[in-house]
Formats: structure tokens, sequence, C-alpha cells
């Protein structure tokens, strides 16, 4: 009897324990960002007051500020078009090649794969350096085109490494019996394989625009004011002629992160998949 | 592999002779048709700049000369690199950074994810909050811890009651960043290992419970080998990301005070975007790439001889 009532003392210590240790790690790992939070919905008396505010009347003044300078919907914009269109391109290429990985023994196809595994895993200054001499002597940088094609480094072998992994999940029984219909390699895949892989593909693409949506080294070595993507515009708050412009830097920033914050999660259920890239498997 | 692949790459005997010929030629090149694009772009935005950059490392090209018009100069970039105290320095630091940031990760995520695997009420919503770091714009956390670290400003000079030049001093610039990158990075892995928990068997832990096992002695000896793979994987994606930190150094110190936190990408970004010593950079760029060959590798080899076992 005094062993049950002492397991229970203790599992009730140990739950306490745990429910303790959790609220402690996530207010140190969330402190940061609710308090730049908080930051952005001040004035500037009021981020400066010391000792600092918990508790003021929030203004919007930040935002205001920030969405009335016209660079920076153009920058957001940017992001948009740079992140959607390398993850466009990535899936056009890469969805059809991972289905032949998958699928088909053909020969340097370990190789390809090494290749692609090797691309996702190399320093990306190490492809930048080269990428910006090659395209300022060919007129690319400053363009859109120049990033899209950067990001395309990360996204095309993130694209193939998922829908591979998708594809070998797939039963091959469904092409195969379209194939003695009379179904050609090509009729197939595009009736039959694409709308199943459609999961696989959304997984894939909020992956890509994730990180294609984070990255700032790329956008800020191949951008101008024009084509400049939103961190690179957010880093300009930050060292402007007069110092750090808090409202701006709390405000762009809070913005940049909303709607990656959003795709994220969407894609939970995805992201381990993603982030190991299929290395866990096997 | 020949027979493999012809077996598979000609259609089914069933089909009937006539239609077989007419798309005969399509599907013959199917695996080329769908493998040549990736490949194409591959070669055009990976292969050739790497070969481009292995040429510039020997050359002493200059942002005004003709694409391939550099003088050969053999191995005086590399020279340059070696004797440059700058460099050699950068090589200890991205070491040391990369090792204590990996260790901290995985120490810190190791002990969440156990946290977070206990099957209790609201569990959830704490697997939510503690994925967030992760999810922000590497750029943005680094500049929102930058602010929170303000020397006059800054709340956390505010609850220490001192006013320490964070950003400005070799020993706590480098102390920033690394709780910068511990904090943004720790939710990766300790996602990995969650996931890992989660796909254990259960059966080992219930016959060492009855077997009379302690908890502690239940998580060295059953716990901890069943995730050995999962540590590993978050081991080398880590030490992978850790190599090649750039975003966190770059908005909060920008490789300074004194070179304190010059990483290697710091140093190439700075060699070949500030200083357009394109070659130089070119030559720091590929000792990059060589030691980060050289630690998948490693890795791999890890893996294999795992997976041979």
């Amino acid at each position: 009897m005094a062993i049950v009532v002492g397991s229970q003392r203790t599992r009730w210590l140990s739950r306490a324990l745990v429910y303790g240790a959790l609220i402690v790690l996530t207010v140190v790992f969330l402190f940061p960002l609710l308090w730049v939070l908080g930051l952005s919905f001040k004035t500037r008396m009021q981020t400066f007051a010391n000792p600092p505010l918990f508790l003021w009347w929030p203004t919007f003044e930040n935002y205001i500020d920030v969405f009335g300078r016209s660079d920076f919907g153009l920058a957001f914009l940017n992001t948009l078009i740079v992140s959607g269109s390398a993850v466009g391109l990535s899936l056009c290429v890469g969805v059809p090649a991972a289905y032949a990985f998958a699928r088909f023994p053909f020969r340097g196809r370990s190789f390809l794969f090494f290749a692609l595994l090797v691309m996702r895993m190399l320093p990306p200054i190490a492809v930048l350096v080269p990428m910006y001499v090659l395209f300022s002597k060919l007129g690319l940088t400053t363009t859109r085109f120049s990033v899209v094609l950067a990001y395309s480094t990360f996204a095309l072998p993130l694209v193939v490494w998922i829908m591979r992994g998708f594809f070998e999940d797939l039963p091959a029984e469904l092409e195969e019996s379209a194939w003695i219909d009379g179904a050609s390699r090509f009729t197939a895949f595009r009736l039959i394989v694409l709308p199943l892989a459609k999961p696989g593909m959304v997984a894939a693409s909020i992956l890509c625009l994730q990180l294609a949506w984070n990255d700032f080294l790329f956008a800020a070595v191949l951008t101008n004011n024009a084509s400049q993507t939103l961190p690179v515009k957010m880093m300009t708050f930050s060292a402007g002629d007069s110092g750090v412009d808090w409202g701006g830097v709390t405000a762009s920033g809070m913005l940049v992160i909303l709607p990656v914050i959003i795709f994220s999660f969407l894609a939970q259920r995805h992201l381990v998949a993603g982030l190991s890239s299929g290395a866990v498997k096997g | 592999m020949g027979d493999a692949s012809t077996s598979l790459a000609q259609p089914p005997l069933a089909v009937i002779a006539p239609a077989r010929r007419r798309r005969f030629s399509f599907d013959r090149y199917f695996v080329a048709l769908t493998v040549l694009p990736t490949f194409v772009v591959m070669v055009a935005i990976f292969g050739l700049p790497l070969l481009f950059s292995f040429y510039l490392s020997f050359t002493g090209w200059s942002p005004n000369q003709a694409l391939l018009g550099g003088a050969y100069v053999g191995l005086d970039n590399y020279a340059d690199l070696f004797a440059d105290p700058v460099f050699v320095g950068s090589l200890g630091i991205t070491f040391g950074y990369t090792a204590a940031a990996v260790s901290a990760q995985l120490a810190a995520g190791l002990g969440i994810a156990l946290l977070l695997n206990v099957d209790l009420p609201y569990m959830r919503a704490f697997r939510t909050a503690l994925v967030i770091p992760m999810m922000i714009t590497p750029i943005v956390g680094a500049l929102c811890w930058k602010l929170l670290l303000d020397p006059s400003h800054g709340v956390v000079n505010y609850w220490l009651g001192q006013k320490i030049i964070w950003l400005g001093q070799p020993d706590t610039a480098m102390l920033a960043v690394w709780v910068v990158n511990v904090w943004h990075s720790t939710p990766y892995v300790s996602l990995i290992l969650l996931a890992g928990l989660r796909s254990l068997p259960s059966e080992p832990r219930e016959a060492a419970a009855i077997d009379g096992a302690s908890r502690w002695q239940m998580f060295i000896h059953i716990t901890l080998p069943l995730l050995k793979p999962y540590l590993l994987v978050a081991l080398l994606l880590r030490t992978i990301f850790e190599f090649r930190a750039f975003d966190n150094i770059y908005a909060m110190t920008g490789g300074g005070p004194a070179n304190a936190t010059m990483v290697l990408s710091m140093f190439t970004y700075l060699a070949s975007f500030v200083r357009f010593d394109f070659a130089l950079g070119a030559a720091a760029s590929w000792m990059m790439l060589l030691m980060s060959m050289l630690i998948c590798l490693f890795f791999i080899a890890v893996i294999r001889r795992r997976d041979a076992n």
C-alpha cells in the first residue's frame, strides 16, 4: 500500500517537473520573439523607456510607416516572385527526375543522386562567389532571374529528395496496369502518377518556399534596390544612416516572419521528412 | 544493371506490336528525357560555377578582366590564404563554433525531445510552441537578438543591471552569436529526435521495466542506443549547417570585433564582395568545399558502417 501511495506521489511530482521544465523552456525560447513583437507596437518614446514598459497602449505607427514605404511592398512582391519561381522551376524539372530515380534503374543513377546530395550539403557561399562573377559577365546580376537560379541550388535537390521518397512509397501496380492497357510512360506519369503525387508536391513546395523565403545571403549579393527581397530590405532598417531604426526593424521583421510561420504550420507534418531529407530512412 | 534497365524500359509483352512500334522511341528515352532537365540545371547552376571557381582560384583575376582573362598564378592564392592570420584564425573559429553550437544543440534538443515525448495533456501545445524559433527567418531572429542585447536600450542589460557591450567585445560577441544559434536551431534537433522517439518500439522498454530496470538504466541502455540513427542524422545535418554559418554572424557582428567571430563563410564573403578579390574568395571557397566534403564523407562512412553492422 505504501508503495502505491509513494509511486502516485512520485508520478505527480514527475508530472509537475515535466510541465515546469516545459513552461520555463517555452518562455525562454519564445521570449525574444514576443519581446520584439511587443517592441513593434511601441512608439519611439515607449521603446526607449527605462525601465522597459511591460504594459502600454499599442500603436500601429511602425507598421503604417513600414507599409507606407513603396519599396517595402516591392520587396514583398520580389520575395513572392522569386521564391515562387524557384519552387515552380524546381518542381517542373525535379519531379519527373525524381520519378525516374524512384522507378527505373539507369546508368549513373547513384552518381547523379549523390551529386544532388552534395549540392544540398555544400556551403552556399562557395557557389555564390563564382555564380556572381558569371552572372555579372552575363549581365544577369541584380535581376530576379539570377536569384531564382541561385535558389534552385537548394530547391531542386530538396524537391528530388522528397519526391523520390514519395514515389517509392506509391505502389507501382497502378502505372504498370496502365502500361499494359497501352498507355505510354509519359501518359501514365501524367494521368496516373502525378495526381497521386500531389500531397508530396505540396509538402516539397512548402519546404522549398520556406527556405527561399528565409534566404538572405544569395539575395543580398545578387539583388539591387529594385529586385531586393524582404530579408535584405529588412537589413537596411538596421544599418541606416541614423543607426538602427527600431520601429522599422521590429515591424518589418514581424511582417517577414508572419508568412513563413504560417507555411511552417501548414507543413508541420512534413517538416521532419524534409529536414532529414530521407537520411533517416533505411 | 543492364538487364534490369532493359526489362523496365521496354513495354510489357502484352502490348500489341503495332502500337508498340509507334511510341517505342519515346518510352525508350523516358528516363533520359525525365532526368536530362535536372542534369542540365545541375550542370548550369552548380557544376559550371564550381569548375569556374576552381579555375579562378589559380588566377589573379580581377573584375575588370574578361571571364577567362585572369593570368595563371599557380598556388599563390592558396599561399596567400594560409599566410593570412585572419584566414588561419577563421579555421579555428569555424571548427570551434561548429563544435560548440552542435554539441549544445544536441544536448538541449535531446532534453527537450525527451520532455515532449511524455504523454500528458496539452503536450501538443508545447510541441508547437517549441518549434517556433526554427521557423523564424534567421536574419530576423538575429536582428531581434541584436535589439535585446543593445547596450543602452536592450532588455538583457536592463535585467542584468549592467551596460555590457555584448557585440563589441570578442568573448561576449562569440557567446552572443552562439546563444542565438542554439536558440534558433535546437528546435530542429528536438524535432528530429522527437520523431525518432515516437517511432521507437515499446517492447524493449516494457521488458526492461518488468525486469526492474530504473528509468536512468532504461534511458542509457535502451532509448539512447535505439535513438542513435536519429542522433547521427541530427549531428550530420547540424554540423554541415553550422559549418556554413553566415546569417546570424553577418547580422550581429559582421565577423568582428577584432575578427573574433570571423567564420569561413564570413571571410569568403568579405574577400569576394567587399574587397572584390574574387580569386582569393574562390580559393577560400574551395577550401570550404573540400572541408565540407570531408565532413560529409566521414559521416557517410560512419552511417555505412552502422548499416553494415
